[in-house]
């Protein structure tokens, strides 16, 4: 279908207008947030600024609780990768290089939690919180993000894991080296790209997670930025636009920069995720 | 290979081997499944032990209804209205989603220029937070000032600024539009992924046969894109059915009910009604609707790695 060496400009042209069409909004928000505020509700609008300010970032970090949020979102989406690598990357290695009963059975089991609705254990996890006494903590929400990211990251990492070569495992165990060696000299490194690509999506999953955190989380103490930024929308008189896409260009910052350096694994990610044909 | 020189010199040492071994994988994924059982294994057998119940949410004091609760939500209209609008932001946004998909990854397997790049920004709105989607269309979508109005203003298609998320149909039509927006991405990159592994033989062989590209679309790209086509149709089938962030933060189920969705009621039952025991029924109740995708999808997937 495509021909060899020559780049197609009508395609290019047709393609580049959806990607662009695509990402506008986007660009929209970012040019909106460093509009001054007089451009934003001039008529007609302009596309590019006249003027640009970062006024709203300013007012953003210095008259809003965002940084707060921003601070917890990174704590709690940091904390469940961590929680979550750790334990897949055990489970994984266990689920695809050793045998013993009840093995596979465990693996299905892993693939329908991965589909389980969150809704369905919301209410559950919102009364043991509170029973224990963590409801309202950073802790409740990287407790309630483990539901769904750690049998997705066990997936994934099962999925690396499997497509990984054993014979340089075999090769080390027969030179001497013990089960446990073998794992941090061979089986750690060759996984390492699997390992980043699992981490950088629970890391980003648990960064938009907005559900969990407006029904377990009800105080600014513990409030992460999904719905601590919706809280400026709701509780403010008159809604700042160029305020709130200013925040929004702020909390996708995490992911412009995955973007810019770890696009590769992203992809990778993709691929191993369950809808490989 | 490698095995027979690890059977090394005995057989019983092997075998304690092989026991040593075994036990150490259970060692591995025994913290995994400890955690498993305390956050998803326990809820889940507790949301169906809540939903036998009638809990006032404030107090969470409650009595034991049976499967009364079960009774009044299949016998309520509201749970078959709030059903079928569930189907319908699924089909309607699973099909855009599958369209502007499939026909951007197409674009995006030529042979174009700054091909990578291309593909890297249109992964963009899937991976944005629902929370940032949401507002930057609600800003586009502002009735004096959005920028949507205004270019549809100025181009005559409409004489009035259009109200998107006030009023039926257009709050349906714009909250799947959305969807489509947020998720396609996902299905352009399963699809481009598949589109690489297409050998080229496959179509020069049907140039030569005398087909267009129509015709090699019909009958060379869609045949070798059903298997990951279904796979696709039955995850985000779950994944959009379930969906809450978008919709209850585009029009909070509104105008009045009209995009309520069953995650959406079930939010309201418990927290709006206060009745945390009939949510819990309304939870139940969704998932029994989508465990037959969820053994569709399982079936299918147990059944490709067989193959592999």
């Amino acid at each position: 279908m495509t021909e060899h060496g020559t780049k197609s400009v009508g395609a290019t042209i047709v393609a580049w207008t959806v990607v662009l069409a695509t990402i506008f909004p986007l660009l929209w928000m970012a040019i909106t947030s460093i509009k001054p505020q007089q451009e934003l509700f001039r008529m007609p609008p302009m596309f590019l600024p006249e003027n640009v300010t970062l006024e709203h970032y300013r007012n953003l970090l210095e008259n809003t609780p965002f940084l707060k949020y921003f601070g917890h979102s990174l704590v709690i989406a940091t904390s469940t990768t961590l929680l979550v690598v750790v334990l897949g990357v055990f489970g994984a290695y266990s689920l695809v290089r050793f045998s013993y009963p009840g093995r596979e059975r465990i693996a299905l089991v892993v693939l329908s939690t991965y589909l389980l609705p969150s809704v369905v254990l919301v209410l559950p996890l919102y009364l043991m919180m509170v029973k224990v006494g963590v409801a309202n903590t950073l802790l409740s929400l990287v407790i309630a993000y483990t539901t769904f990211s750690l049998p997705y990251a066990l997936w994934l990492l099962r999925a690396f894991m499997a497509s990984a070569p054993e014979d340089l495992e075999w090769a080390a165990l027969v030179d001497g080296a013990s089960r446990l060696g073998a794992f941090v000299d061979v089986v750690l490194p060759q996984a390492l790209p699997g390992i980043i690509s699992t981490a950088v999506f629970t890391f980003i999953v648990g960064w938009n997670e907005y559900f969990y955190a407006l029904i377990l989380v009800n105080s600014d103490s513990a409030r992460p930025l999904t719905t601590g930024v919706m809280n400026m929308l709701i509780t403010s008189f008159n809604i700042e636009w160029s305020l709130l896409m200013a925040a929004s260009v702020m909390m996708s910052l995490p992911l412009i920069v995955i973007f810019v350096f770890l696009q590769s694994h992203l992809t990778r990610g993709f691929a191993a995720s369950g809808v490989k044909g | 290979m490698t095995v027979a020189v690890l059977g090394g010199p005995t057989r019983a040492r092997t075998f304690s081997l092989q026991r040593q071994y075994a036990l150490l994988g259970m060692l591995l994924i025994a913290p995994t499944i400890l955690v498993f059982c305390a956050v998803i294994v326990y809820p889940l057998i507790y949301a169906i032990y809540l939903s036998l119940f009638s809990i006032y949410t404030p107090t969470l004091q409650g009595h034991w209804v049976g499967l009364d609760n079960f009774r009044q939500m299949f016998g309520s209209g509201e749970f078959w209205t709030t059903l079928q609008t569930n189907v319908i932001w699924t089909v309607g946004t699973l099909t855009l989603q599958v369209v502007f998909g499939v026909g951007t990854a197409l674009l995006l397997n030529q042979n174009i220029w700054f091909r990578s790049l291309a593909r890297s920004l249109v992964l963009f709105p899937y991976f944005v937070s629902t929370v940032v989607a949401v507002l930057v269309w609600r800003w586009m979508f502002n009735d004096v000032y959005g920028i949507l109005n205004h270019v549809l203003l100025q181009a005559g298609v409409v004489d009035l600024p259009v109200d998107w998320l006030g009023r039926m149909p257009n709050a349906m039509a714009s909250v799947i539009l959305i969807g489509a927006w947020k998720y396609f991405p996902f299905v352009v990159i399963a699809v481009l992924a598949r589109l690489q592994t297409i050998p080229p033989q496959l179509y020069e062989a049907a140039t030569i046969d005398g087909a267009g590209v129509w015709g090699r679309f019909w009958d060379v790209t869609l045949p070798q894109l059903r298997e990951v086509l279904v796979v696709i149709v039955l995850l985000r089938t779950i994944w959009d059915f379930k969906e809450f962030d978008l919709i209850y933060l585009l029009t909070g189920g509104g105008p009045v009910t009209s995009t309520q969705t069953l995650p959406l009621l079930v939010y309201k039952q418990a927290f709006g009604l206060n009745a945390m025991g009939t949510a819990s029924t309304y939870a139940i109740g969704m998932l029994l609707v989508l465990l037959t995708f969820m053994a569709l999808y399982l079936s299918r997937v147990g059944h490709e790695k067989e193959q592999t």
